[in-house]
């Protein structure tokens, strides 16, 4: 395999012919050695679709490289923007295929319907369940229920109560992860804003589940 | 609707999560700014971030943007984890 600093990556990769076919083999064995590490968190190297997943992830991943050299800024390394490109795409795939046969009808309300109400999951005490805590329990449902939209809530449900992944909520409401980030950054403020008003500024909420 | 959801709680969430849940949300909250970066502007600078950690620059600035962002977004959180992974020495 042949060291390459980033201007020789990007030169050897942008006129085809056996130098890109020589750095395409690299990048895609650099590949298939790099990223069962990077994945391994989400899908164990022990389950039948994990070399498939890496085999199949690599080779998307030079087809965008291929794609898209031309953004490439140059203020990393190449071998690692082209991982962060593999990481993308591999965690996309994992995500899709965990809620693939989960409904999250509830997440397509429309805008006129004031949704289901917001209650996180009741459940036997556990030593930690102080009074104090259902006292902040109870604010935060009361503070999502009231304060935010039923679209805010829906997400706020989907992502913190049942682990939804922000880009398969994007992919269910049809926008993007740009879009569901900007409506939970707005009902955080929201929350935020108003448990202060209610003299349950979080940053002292945090301080006792620290305890 | 509703029995839609009772069943879709029993499904995924296992007794005593509401302890974490709600320490998780409120992490989120005390962790929120009123101008945050998007997925976008993080996924733009992620390599670069990383291998400003792995080389121990100082957090500050743009980095201590990125930094707040993956606090509150657990999206962009597993895909710098995975990249760190990838990009540390074997």
């Amino acid at each position: 395999m042949t060291d390459r600093d980033n201007d020789s990556w990007v030169n050897d990769l942008r006129k085809p012919g056996p130098q890109r076919e020589a750095a395409l083999g690299d990048m895609r064995s650099q590949l298939l050695r790099v990223l069962p590490r990077g994945i391994s968190r989400w899908l164990s190297p022990n389950n039948a679709e994990f070399d498939d997943l890496v085999e199949d992830v690599a080779q998307e991943t030079l087809l965008r490289v291929l794609n898209q050299l031309d953004t490439f800024e140059g203020k990393g390394k190449f071998t690692n923007w082209v991982y962060k490109i593999a990481v993308r795409l591999a965690l996309n795939e994992l995500r899709r295929r965990k809620w693939r046969n989960v409904s999250l009808d509830f997440l397509q309300q429309e805008a006129d319907d004031e949704g289901a109400s917001f209650q996180f999951p009741s459940d036997d005490p556990s030593p930690e369940s102080m009074a104090e805590r259902r006292e902040i329990m109870h604010q935060v449902e009361h503070a999502i229920n009231e304060k935010l939209t039923a679209k805010q809530r829906a997400v706020m449900q989907a992502v913190v109560i049942y682990g939804v992944p922000m880009e398969e909520v994007a992919r269910r409401i049809g926008r993007d992860r740009n879009a569901v980030y900007k409506l939970l950054h707005d009902a955080r403020k929201s929350l935020k804003s108003h448990l202060e008003k209610a003299g349950f500024p979080p940053e002292e909420l945090l301080a006792m589940f620290d305890k | 609707m509703k029995r839609f959801l009772i069943w879709l709680k029993e499904r995924l969430i296992s007794k005593g999560k509401s302890d974490s849940m709600l320490a998780n949300l409120v992490r989120m909250l005390a962790a929120t700014k009123d101008k945050e970066l998007s997925c976008d502007d993080v996924y733009a600078m992620l390599e670069q971030f990383t291998e400003a950690i792995l080389r121990g620059a100082p957090v500050t600035g743009l980095m201590a943007s990125i930094e707040q962002h993956l606090e509150v977004c657990p999206d962009c959180r597993d895909e710098y984890e995975a990249l760190l992974k990838m990009m540390q020495p074997a």
